[in-house]
């Protein structure tokens, strides 16, 4: 069974964010970059399959410049085949690269995608549903538990949704994208870094794989989050209450 | 020149930090209840954590980072080797990747086929815990005056003197010890090691003594121990040499400690920093306490580079030996310096045994005693400037 797992190069959680002082954006200098860590479980997920199953193949794909061969690197030492990078460097809308994926899902044929339910920069949710949409697949989004069915031609992929879990069924091929709890991705071993080296990276141009690219959102600015305020210690109950009524206005 | 680092030397980095903040952090408090309640060495961590953290680092592909193929391991060399120790240090939770390798290239240079499968194989694949008795009671800095004597009888050797400050001695399933086999050639050609398994009638384990910083090193004697031919390692007289490459390793690695150890205290520092207020201001907007900072960082970053340098050189095949003194010198001296300034700049907290700093400056003051005093390291480095 071949997987398609999607990789985005996002900013380490860890460091901190700067917004441009003219809104334009993040401040890059000295950042961080790793996997999207919804992609990292959607590609952990992808591994245990394949390893579950004995056989197949898991495909990294990412959509950007070279330097995110730092990242398809990455995935390649915790267990990944091979890798496809999608040179591009213009700025895209979650359409766009639904549309970029579609061609290389058409070309690469995979019987599952594994993509996280979002990336933790822009926080879209969108990539995964649209790319069900344009190629008419069907998907399941914030997975939380994939089961694949014993002649592997279906899966039943449980969804964490408001106020409980659903559990939905679908014939392959579909799309399913990874939610938090769905496991927890392992280290890029030692001896799996050394085999990376060795890896294929594919690279192909995001402008021959005639996709429409153009924009249908821009940015027009950003801002960082207000301040929090510093936590207040009260002495009594009674204390709590009036300030929750008073102050914070929610009782 | 080029001093990015390999991309799988990154991922290597990379891998072990992650193991450091979801392995070792979180044991940091178990540590220092441990350390409190007067509990040392290999018992800080707990039995069932030590077992996991073995498995986790076992599952990573993380054992025998600097063990050759040939054994199981992944022969990486010195330098990423280096880079792994320094993330394994920004925590006080003491662990290593088996194998503890400071004997593997002693043993490597010198056993027999027959020792290689007894002694360096299970050693190299983290199987089998090691010792090296040097230092004596009459003989610390300069080991080539050491007493313990190994005389030849018939075909045996017969040992007889006594060790101290033995790390791991309990633990060990061999101990390399050095003897004097021809007396007035000391180290030229007048001591040998010797391969003393566990248990060896006339190997007495007289006591352990509490040190600072979590060690408890122990006093051996050797009373008539008697060893035949096959446990000499190396050449008989021909010890000292080997022994002295496994301190330079050692040397590059400790300095790996120590900017460990000292990048935590900084990262300390800037985030109390940002954080604290005295007199209605924060301590980071305080000259006093940025010079803290930035010479702190700037120690780091001097030390990182010569561990990077001499591990490189290390790796090329070449004399490391005063590059290793230097390093043991400055590295042991600033992480000294480093720890006393974010325990200063963290007030009443700085001191207390609740926080890894007072745990970090106690783990740092021996070394500036092992693997060789800053002194005599001083000594080397200027004697070979003033001879060449
Ligand atoms: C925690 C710990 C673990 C250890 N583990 C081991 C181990 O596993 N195996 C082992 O063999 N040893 C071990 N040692 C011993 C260690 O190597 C010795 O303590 C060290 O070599 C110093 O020797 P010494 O204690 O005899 O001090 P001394 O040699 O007596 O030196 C005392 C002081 O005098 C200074 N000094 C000595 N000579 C000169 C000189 N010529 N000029 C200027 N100053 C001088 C020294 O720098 C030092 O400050 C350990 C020690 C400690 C603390
Ligand atoms: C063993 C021990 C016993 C103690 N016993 C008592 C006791 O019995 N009773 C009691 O009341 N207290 C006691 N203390 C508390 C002690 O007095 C405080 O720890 C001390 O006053 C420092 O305050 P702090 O810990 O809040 O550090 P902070 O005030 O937060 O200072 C942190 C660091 O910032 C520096 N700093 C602060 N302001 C500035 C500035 N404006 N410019 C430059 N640098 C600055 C300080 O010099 C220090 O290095 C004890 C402390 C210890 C360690």
């Amino acid at each position: 069974m071949k997987v398609l797992v999607t990789v985005k190069r996002v900013p380490d959680p860890e460091t901190t964010i700067r917004v441009k002082s003219d809104g334009s954006g993040i401040e890059t200098d000295n950042i961080k970059y790793v996997i999207n860590p919804f992609d990292e479980i959607a590609l952990e997920e992808a591994l245990r399959i394949k390893e579950k199953l004995g056989a197949g193949e898991v495909v990294l794909v990412s959509i950007g410049d070279s330097v995110v061969t730092e990242q398809l690197r990455t995935g390649l030492a915790m267990g990944a085949d091979r890798a496809i990078l999608v040179g591009c460097d213009q700025d895209l809308d979650s359409l766009a690269v639904a549309r970029i994926l579609a061609k290389i899902v058409e070309d690469e044929g995979p019987q599952l995608v594994l993509m996280g339910k979002q990336a933790i920069d822009d926080d879209a949710n969108q990539a995964g549903q649209m790319l069900a949409a344009l190629l008419g697949w069907p998907q399941a989004t914030f997975a939380s538990e994939v089961v694949l069915s014993d002649d592997q031609q279906a899966v039943k992929v449980t969804r964490e949704v408001d106020g409980g879990l659903e559990t939905i069924g679908f014939a392959l091929p579909g799309i399913i994208t990874s939610d938090l709890r769905l496991n927890e991705p392992r280290y890029a071993s030692l001896p799996g870094i050394m085999k990376a080296r060795k890896k294929e990276i594919k690279e192909v141009a995001a402008a021959d794989l005639d996709a429409d690219m153009s924009p249908r959102l821009t940015i027009n600015s950003l801002e960082p989050p207000t301040q929090k305020e510093a936590g207040k210690k009260v002495e009594t109950v009674e204390e709590l209450i009036g300030l929750l009524h008073d102050e914070a206005k929610v009782i | 020149m080029d001093f990015e680092l390999p991309e799988e030397y990154r991922m290597l980095q990379e891998t072990v930090r992650r193991f450091v903040r979801q392995e070792l952090i979180p044991l940091e408090t178990t540590v220092l209840e441990r350390d409190t309640q007067g509990m040392t060495g290999e018992d800080l961590v707990p039995p069932e954590a030590e077992e996991r953290l073995l498995a986790v680092a076992q599952e990573a592909g993380l054992w025998g980072l600097d063990v050759p193929e040939e054994f199981g391991g992944l022969n990486l060399g010195a330098l990423p080797k280096c880079l792994a120790t320094e993330e394994l240090y920004k925590t006080i939770t003491p662990f290593t990747f088996p194998p503890d390798a400071p004997n593997l290239h002693m043993l490597m240079q010198t056993c027999t086929p027959e020792q290689r499968e007894k002694y360096l194989l299970p050693y190299a694949q983290g199987k089998a815990h090691s010792a090296i008795a040097i230092s004596e009671p009459g003989a610390g800095s300069d080991p080539a005056g050491m007493q313990t004597s190994a005389v030849k009888k018939g075909d045996q050797w017969v040992l007889n003197g006594r060790k101290i400050w033995i790390s791991r001695a309990h633990i060990a399933d061999f101990i390399i010890v050095m003897a004097v086999t021809e007396k007035g050639k000391g180290a030229r050609g007048g001591i040998t090691a010797f391969l003393v398994d566990k248990g060896t009638p006339g190997l007495v384990l007289q006591r352990q003594i509490p040190v600072i910083g979590g060690h408890a090193p122990w006093e051996l004697v050797f009373e008539d121990l008697t060893l035949p031919d096959s446990q000499v390692l190396g050449e008989v007289g021909q010890g000292f040499a080997p022994m002295q490459l496994r301190l330079t390793v050692r040397r590059l690695e400790m300095g790996s400690w120590c900017v460990g150890l000292a990048q935590r205290c900084l990262d300390m520092m800037v985030e109390y920093a940002k954080q604290r207020v005295t007199f209605g201001q924060k301590l980071a907007d305080r000259q006093a306490i940025q010079w803290f900072i930035a010479d702190s960082a700037t120690d780091i970053h001097a030390s990182r580079l010569m561990v990077h340098h001499g591990a490189w050189k290390f790796d090329q095949g070449d004399d490391v030996r005063q590059e290793a003194s230097m390093l043991k010198v400055f590295a042991t001296e600033m992480a000294t310096r480093v720890a006393d300034r974010a325990m200063q700049m963290h007030g009443g907290m700085g001191m207390s045994k609740e926080m890894p700093l007072e745990f970090i400056y106690r783990r740092l003051r021996p070394m500036r005693i092992f693997e060789g005093p800053t002194e005599i390291h001083r000594w080397v480095i200027a004697r070979k400037l003033l001879r060449d």
